[in-house]
């Protein structure tokens, strides 16, 4: 349906004799419009749902006021007030460097999109090497993070980019590893390949549970989320590498955190839940309900665990982890031959 | 070996505790929310509930208990109560009466103090005002507050043990 | 402003161009070189996990404390001059204010110690109800002690399931007192009024609720690995130490000194009730989390026990018109955080010549120089302050 609407419009393209790179760049900024959007209104989604359903878990009410009912326009109100809020920077930040940060960090989060099949050929890019491409990108986000801390020139925002910087570089190779085994049992890169190798409810979480389990533990670390949310940390780190941003710059960071989340949820269920698989609904509802299932059990974790400290963290990620994604590897590299 | 063990008991233990506290969050989700949305709706004080003192009128006759005696001003740890007598042959009362809002601590010695039951604690607890000045009360809006709001119960000197 | 920045100035900025002496009186260790690696930062007074207005002032070195020191007064009030000011009965109404969550507590060292020294008789049931309140407080002390510790180890959820707990007791303690937070509700030889009809039916509901919810707190951190790993070893005190410090209350019960003044220097009625004074070894921020929760089912035992044995009579007793006593006593009493102790010099007038109030808290909060450069990382810090329950009020009065 996609593919051949696209068609069309290219063909039209050319009986109004346009060249090919216009409908090229007109293909792109569609869908990059297209995702944006996408991600705007689950952040904007997912911010409520959160502070509803950690209020829930907490038997309180949550936001009510806004919008009836249950205040669903209470995060559109938070946009409005974010919008018109002063935009402060201090006077002894690097500017360049507090500026570029929240751009910085959001862009990466958003770039996780182009390879994630929202159903079958549905993706943005259908990247052959997209697993490749995953880890890098997610990989780049943490500059913007350092970067924001440093530029702040705030010491609790630079103990928090130091934080964050060895929290997210460490996570970085046990997700890497974790992903390695559905590659080697998809037998390839491709992200679409790999949902269509887990067809008829062979998913992968079935033959890779461990696998399955690491990435969901580095993705939590990745995407700094209670039981490791030390870069944020507002009992100790008073609100982590943000602290001197306000207005719409700060909102870019919570954009960018809630953006990454539906990212990382997304490529976790492509990547072991069968992607667009299931029964009855459409391939896109499937993948959307999986996607915000398991955003909703990260959010059930979140509102439940008190926060690692920084030793422990790493202890966790190099000493666990990663033998236990070396682990998987060889098991699956075992049954590979085996089988 | 034994380190591998160890490591396989602890990873155990681990993951059962935190499955638990999911398990109790999770128990929680069904429970009935406590929130009281402030305004909109408010809690149920106690008839024991103690808010701003309040002059207390005879119901009978319609008039002030107050003779403007002064042991209330002399009670209060801060003396931020202030009257004037008037006399009228041998009846008291006071021609004007004030408490300054914005420090009283609500402890309850003025009505305590008082012979009379002339002063209550109302169960009025939204002190704020829009202008400084008004947080000083005066005569009219203390008699008022008294006839309006029903005074604490508990407010009112207890003499069960009484004083030698 | 300058756009160009060399990192040399960055680096100063950093480190802290002031130097540290400037801010830390008589530090000793303070070397210049020791400086451009360490970071001086001050936590506070502004700071989520200080519990008020504290300011302490750290060097780091990365995540390392390397040394602490609490920088105190942003709450001070001039209590003990007040009280100087004040009588008897007023001053009543201000120790409500010194260590606010617990302002019971309060109450019950100033009157026990007011009592001594006029010598007033107590009657039974006045004494009774004293302890009822008293420990329904410590509950609801430690209750918000258990919230905000979590909140401290980064949990939300204990925090705000704490509160709906003590909200519940806020609201007994409403109907019995007619305020929430600050009572006055003890009097010179027993209490303002009688505990309303049906009291002790709703004390007894809550009791039971809250057995059942100490169990859900346990399965949500006690139990809890990461918790652990958060506390275990974190912070440790010696026995010798904490003696040494003058800690008391559940600081000093968790490094393994079995002394608890309701037990070891009986005041009130409490000698008549069964409990355990509850301790634990390790000395560790566990030991004294292991102390505080077991303390809150040692209350509920001697509620249950205080409302089984409630005797009918006077809820005050007989005072002397005039209370103008001349002397001086000291009196100690258990408050949830630990020895509350007043000294109280009277020379005949209607208030006290000198009033000196010992606060636990101000004590306690002096272990942090003596634990903090213990190989503590910043959420250890943060952990240890809150472990040792302090409530800014009452540390600086």
């Amino acid at each position: 349906m996609w593919a051949s609407l696209a068609e069309q419009v290219r063909l039209q393209f050319e009986t109004w004799g346009l060249p090919e790179w216009s409908f090229s760049l007109a293909n792109s900024l569609f869908k990059a419009l297209v995702i944006l959007h996408f991600i705007l209104l689950s952040v904007l989604f997912l911010v409520w749902l959160e502070r509803k359903v950690c209020a829930r878990f907490q038997n309180r009410l949550g936001p009510m006021r806004v919008g009836r009912p249950h205040g669903w326009l209470q995060t559109l109100a938070d946009v409005l007030k974010l919008l018109v809020k002063e935009d402060i920077i201090p006077e002894s930040a690097d500017r360049w460097l507090f500026r570029l940060a929240p751009v910085l960090v959001f862009v990466p989060s958003m770039m996780l999109f182009v390879v994630i099949p929202f159903g079958p050929g549905m993706a943005v890019y259908s990247l052959d090497v997209g697993l490749l491409y995953l880890v890098a990108v997610t990989s780049i986000s943490v500059l913007g993070l350092i970067m924001a801390g440093w530029g702040s020139n705030n010491k609790w925002s630079v103990l928090a980019a130091m934080r964050t910087a060895a929290e997210v570089i460490t996570y970085e190779v046990p997700l890497a590893l974790a992903v390695l085994g559905v590659a080697m049992l998809a037998g390839s890169l491709n992200l679409e390949r790999i949902v269509e190798a887990q067809a008829g409810g062979r998913w992968f979480i079935l033959v890779q549970p461990l696998g399955f389990v690491v990435y969901l533990i580095a993705m939590t670390a990745e995407l700094r989320r209670t039981p490791f949310d030390l870069s944020e940390a507002e009992s100790e780190l008073v609100a982590g590498y943000n602290v001197e941003y306000s207005a719409m710059r700060w909102s870019f960071f919570m954009l960018a955190e809630f953006g990454a989340l539906v990212g990382f949820s997304g490529v976790a269920v492509t990547l072991y839940l069968g992607g667009w698989h299931g029964p009855w609904l459409p391939p896109v509802a499937w993948f959307l309900l999986k996607t915000f299932g398991l955003i909703l059990f990260i959010m059930w974790v979140r509102w439940t665990l008190p926060r690692i400290r920084i030793d422990q963290l790493m202890d966790l990620g190099w000493k666990f982890l990663i033998p236990v994604a070396l682990v998987n590897i060889a098991v699956t590299g075992v049954y590979l031959v085996v089988m | 070996m034994g380190y591998l063990a160890d490591k396989t008991v602890d990873v155990i233990r681990s993951t059962k505790s935190i499955g638990e506290g999911l398990g109790i969050t999770f128990r929680n989700l069904f429970r009935p929310p406590i929130t009281v949305q402030y305004p909109d709706e408010r809690v149920k004080i106690s008839s024991c509930f103690r808010g701003m003192p309040a002059l207390l009128t005879n119901r009978e006759t319609g008039e002030l208990n107050c003779t403007a005696c002064g042991i209330c001003a002399r009670a209060c740890p801060l003396g931020i109560i202030t009257m004037e007598l008037g006399k009228d042959g041998k009846k008291r009362f006071p021609t004007s009466f004030s408490i300054d809002m914005s420090r009283c601590m609500v402890c309850n010695l003025c009505v305590e103090a008082c012979p009379f039951e002339a002063l209550g604690m109302s169960n009025r607890y939204e002190l704020a005002e829009t202008q400084h000045g008004s947080l000083v009360w005066d005569l009219d809006r203390l008699s008022r507050l008294g006839r309006e709001h029903p005074a604490s119960q508990v407010g009112q000197p207890a003499r069960k043990g009484g004083e030698e | 402003m300058s756009s160009a920045r060399g990192s040399a100035t960055r680096d100063e900025k950093l480190a802290g161009s002031v130097p540290a002496e400037a801010m830390i009186a008589g530090s000793p260790s303070a070397g210049e070189r020791e400086l451009e690696r360490e970071l001086l930062v001050n936590m506070g007074p502004q700071h989520p996990s200080t519990h008020g207005v504290l300011r302490v002032i750290v060097r780091l070195n990365g995540e390392n404390v390397v040394e602490c020191r609490p920088d105190i007064g942003y709450l001070h009030r001039c209590f003990e001059k007040i009280c100087e000011e004040w009588n008897y009965l007023q001053i009543g109404a201000l120790s409500d204010r010194n260590d606010y969550i617990a302002s019971l507590a309060n109450e019950f060292a100033y009157y026990t110690a007011l009592e001594r020294l006029v010598g007033i008789e107590v009657p039974e049931r006045a004494d009774f109800i004293r302890v009822i309140m008293a420990e329904l407080q410590r509950i609801s002390s430690h209750l918000v002690w258990y919230g905000t510790f979590a909140l401290d180890l980064g949990a939300t959820t204990p925090f705000l399931w704490a509160f709906r707990e003590r909200e519940v007791l806020l609201d007994l303690f409403e109907a019995a007192t007619g305020a929430r937070l600050t009572y006055n509700f003890f009097r010179p030889g027993g209490v303002r009024n009688d505990l309303p009809a049906g009291f002790d039916r709703e004390v007894k509901k809550f009791l039971e609720v809250m057995e059942q919810r100490i169990g859900e707190y346990d399965k949500i951190l006690t139990g809890n690995r990461i918790f652990v790993a958060r506390t275990k070893g974190v912070a440790t005190l010696t026995a010798a130490e904490a003696v040494a410090y003058g800690a008391s209350g559940p600081t000093l019960r968790g490094s393994g000194v079995d002394w608890d003044l309701r037990r070891d220097a009986p005041y009130s009625v409490y000698d008549r009730f069964q409990f355990e004074v509850c301790t634990a070894p390790e000395g560790d921020c566990l030991a004294r989390y292991h102390v505080r929760m077991n303390e809150i089912r040692q209350s509920i035992r001697i509620v249950r026990q205080a409302l089984e044995g409630l005797p009918e009579g006077d809820f005050r007793g007989k005072t002397p018109k005039a209370i103008r006593p001349k002397g001086e006593v000291y009196m100690r009493t258990e408050s949830p955080r630990g020895e509350i102790g007043v000294y109280l010099r009277g020379e005949g007038g209607p208030g006290p010549y000198r009033l000196k109030w010992r606060s636990p808290s101000f004590v306690h909060l002096q272990l942090l120089p003596l634990v903090g450069p213990r190989g503590l990382k910043v959420a250890d810090l943060v952990a240890f302050i809150g472990s040792i329950d302090i409530v800014l009020g009452e540390v600086d009065r």
